[in-house]
């Protein structure tokens, strides 16, 4: 049984083809200002790679904040829903999932059947999400994919305000005409957002095994500053970016066997 | 009745023309909003109550109701408006006066606040300043004095900022209710206010005028709670119809109210006997609870829950703006005048269950009544909705999730501002959450 989740996120749109609970394949697409299309592409690469038609998917799942312009939908499951499918899937002992996108962080806590029992979003505020990065790689002129290694270089911790993107640009100058280092600025940056992100799982409780999904936490920066604010280990998989759509995918496999159009 | 000569010691002077220009724009868009707000209750039950047509009309803020208050304010009746439900309303009705809720639930007026207090404030506090400076609000302009109770930050200050514009009387109310002193404190209070009042419009309040009052307020308190009491079992009406025939009470004629609501009372017995629910009884059966929230803008929540994929159903809330304006009697043991007003004050200060009071155990009042609530009405899920600058609600949420987490129910909190724009990320929560209360059950 063939089906396919979409994962249609502010930045990226992500699919995932699923043949009997097993990947087979991935696709992705910027969003832009046409997801719908942006998800055509997605889902069409992934098919392609895996030499499946359209036709060949019992159930499409949408998930990601533009789920109703999904094309194919045969239904949606919310993020956290998504999330908390994915990361039990992933990782059986998984009852903490921290999912953090471009534009949003949450958790969610979930039971050993990767039902959610509680979740918690970031208040309304991109400084604890992805976009944060890239404002603050802008503002060190450094590429985003070079912030994370570089944050590792660094030999002390400075600490910048995470209040506000905007706020936090301002503090970057602040450190940058202190004359600081760029790796510790990039650490400072980490950080701050680690510092946020983990005091709101913490508000929602942890329960171990902690998994991290998401784009963001491919970076390696990221994650070193998160383990050490949350004083626990976190789990991350392959392809993080890309649980969403898993998520959705499996939801879409556990409705077509219960017959749910 | 303004007095144009009241020196503004807050507000800043705004040209009429932009005033005019501020307050036809606003009631442009707020009468289409009420309108749409209707529109889309009506689509969730397409099967509506008939009772609920004259509910519909009630709720048009700039129609017939404060036209005919206007009437009666011709023939000499004065109007005494109110913002928190601590006012005493029994003691304006008793005086032959019209009390009227005033707290403004619209959006854009918000932004007019801005212009004299910062943007953290609460912005129900800086959308009634900004109803107040452009004249927006029908019952706010129509009201000759206002009764305003100092309960949170934003109430005290709120008071201060509108003496800009009229007589206001301020309610000084303990904080702290399980001490000795506090009832004793607060029937003074009440027992000033009743001579303020009878000062003001020249009508003196009498055993039996006060009487009359408390027993007309009694009627409406049984209609209220039988309305809720009908959302107990399967569900035959929708939390939004529910919510707008409580809040009507604030601005409606109470003897009329009392009718109308135990007509609509009488339909919904008719259905439940034919089994006819208005929607499925296996729907999430939520209550709110945090910031009140006022008509006609601030419906969004109530409206996401109930148009949500998963759908909910509001089957109960602990609101201000909602159950807490009539859940309470007043009860007299003997009718002297003491004794009632003594009635009066106890019935204010000892029932509710608002954040702004403590005791040696906490709010724990409001902990208890949410538990019996949820118990009672097989609430499944609560959603504790608070607007950014509403400190108390947002402080006192770990406390109440705590509790809620005891008795296995889940709470979620939902932060939000007076704003239209944040509808898509609020969607996103709320199907979350239903979504969750929707496989819980299905275990």
């Amino acid at each position: 049984m063939i089906t396919v989740g979409m994962d249609l996120g502010t930045q990226r749109v992500k699919a995932v083809v699923l043949k009997d609970d097993a990947v087979i394949s991935r696709g992705q697409a910027f969003s832009g200002f046409d997801p719908t299309k942006a998800a055509e592409e997605a889902v069409n690469e992934a098919l392609k790679d895996a030499d499946l038609k359209i036709s060949d998917v019992v159930y499409f799942a949408a998930t990601g904040s533009a789920m109703e312009m999904a094309p194919y939908s045969n239904g949606t499951v919310s993020m956290m829903g998504a999330d908390a499918k994915a990361g039990v899937y992933l990782f059986p002992k998984a009852r903490t999932i921290i999912d953090v996108g471009a534009e949003e962080a949450r958790a969610v806590k979930c039971d050993e059947k990767a039902v959610m029992v509680d979740f918690i979003v970031n208040e309304r505020c991109a400084a604890g999400a992805g976009t944060f990065i890239e404002a603050m790689a802008r503002a060190l002129e450094v590429k985003l994919e070079e912030m994370g290694p570089l944050s590792l270089k660094a030999e002390r911790a400075s600490s910048i305000n995470a209040s506000c993107v905007i706020f936090g640009e301002s503090d970057v100058v602040s450190l940058i005409h202190r004359q600081e280092s760029k790796p510790e600025i990039a650490r400072a940056v980490f950080d701050a957002m680690a510092d946020r992100i983990s005091s709101m799982v913490n508000r929602l409780g942890i329960n171990p095994d902690v998994v991290l999904i998401g784009g963001v936490a491919k970076d390696v920066g990221f994650v070193a500053s998160l383990k050490r604010k949350l004083g626990v280990d976190v789990l991350i998989p392959d392809f993080p970016d890309y649980a969403g759509a898993l998520g959705a995918a499996l939801t879409a496999a556990t409705r077509a066997k219960e017959g749910k159009k | 009745m303004k007095n144009e000569k009241i020196e503004k010691k807050y507000t800043p002077e705004i040209p009429t023309k932009e005033i005019e220009e501020l307050r036809n724009s606003i009631k442009t868009a707020s009468q289409k909003i009420m309108a749409e707000n209707i529109e889309r209750m009506k689509k969730t039950d397409p099967n509506r109550p008939e009772a609920m047509k004259y509910f519909d009309e009630i709720a048009n803020l700039f129609g017939k109701r404060p036209t005919e208050i206007l009437a009666e304010k011709e023939k000499g009746k004065k109007v005494i408006g109110y913002m928190c439900l601590f006012a005493p309303t029994e003691l304006i009705l008793a005086a032959g006066a019209i009390p009227v809720r005033v707290n403004s639930g619209w959006y854009d007026a918000s932004k007019v606040g801005d212009r004299v207090v910062p943007v953290e404030v609460c912005p129900a506090i800086r959308s009634t300043i900004g109803a107040e400076m452009i004249g927006l609000s029908p019952f706010l302009e129509l009201s000759d004095a206002l009764i305003s109770v100092l309960t949170c930050d934003g109430m005290t200050k709120l008071s201060e900022i509108l003496s800009d514009y009229k007589t206001v009387w301020g309610m000084n109310i303990p904080r702290v209710k399980d001490s000795v002193h506090s009832l004793r404190f607060w029937n003074d209070e009440i027992k000033l206010m009743k001579a303020q009042i009878e000062e003001f419009t020249g009508n003196k309040i009498t055993r039996k005028s006060l009487k009359e009052a408390i027993e007309q307020t009694q009627k409406a308190t049984k209609a209220f709670r039988r309305l809720q009491d009908l959302r107990k079992g399967q569900p035959v009406i929708m939390g939004r119809d529910a919510m707008l025939v409580n809040q009507a009470y604030l601005w409606d004629d109470k003897v009329r109210w009392t009718e109308k609501t135990e007509a609509l009372c009488d339909e919904l017995e008719k259905r439940i006997q034919r089994k006819d629910w208005v929607c499925s009884p296996e729907t999430p059966r939520v209550l709110v609870t945090g910031t009140p929230m006022f008509w006609p803008d601030n419906w969004k929540l109530p409206t996401l829950v109930e148009e949500a994929n998963p759908k909910g159903i509001i089957v109960a809330d602990e609101l201000c703006s909602g159950e807490r304006i009539l859940n309470d009697p007043v009860g007299v043991d003997e009718w002297t005048m003491d004794d009632m007003l003594n009635a009066i004050g106890e019935r204010y200060l000892m029932s509710s269950t608002c954040p702004c009071f403590t005791s040696s155990d906490g709010n724990e009042d409001r902990i208890n009544w949410l538990i019996n609530k949820v118990k009672e009405w097989n609430v499944q899920g609560v959603i504790y909705y608070v607007v950014r600058g509403c400190m108390l609600y947002g402080m006192e949420y770990n406390r109440i999730k705590k509790a809620l987490d005891k008795i296995n129910i889940p709470a979620y909190y939902l932060d939000t501002e007076y704003t239209r724009e944040d509808v898509g990320q609020m969607k996103t929560r709320v199907e979350a959450f239903l979504e969750m209360l929707t496989a819980r059950t299905e275990i």
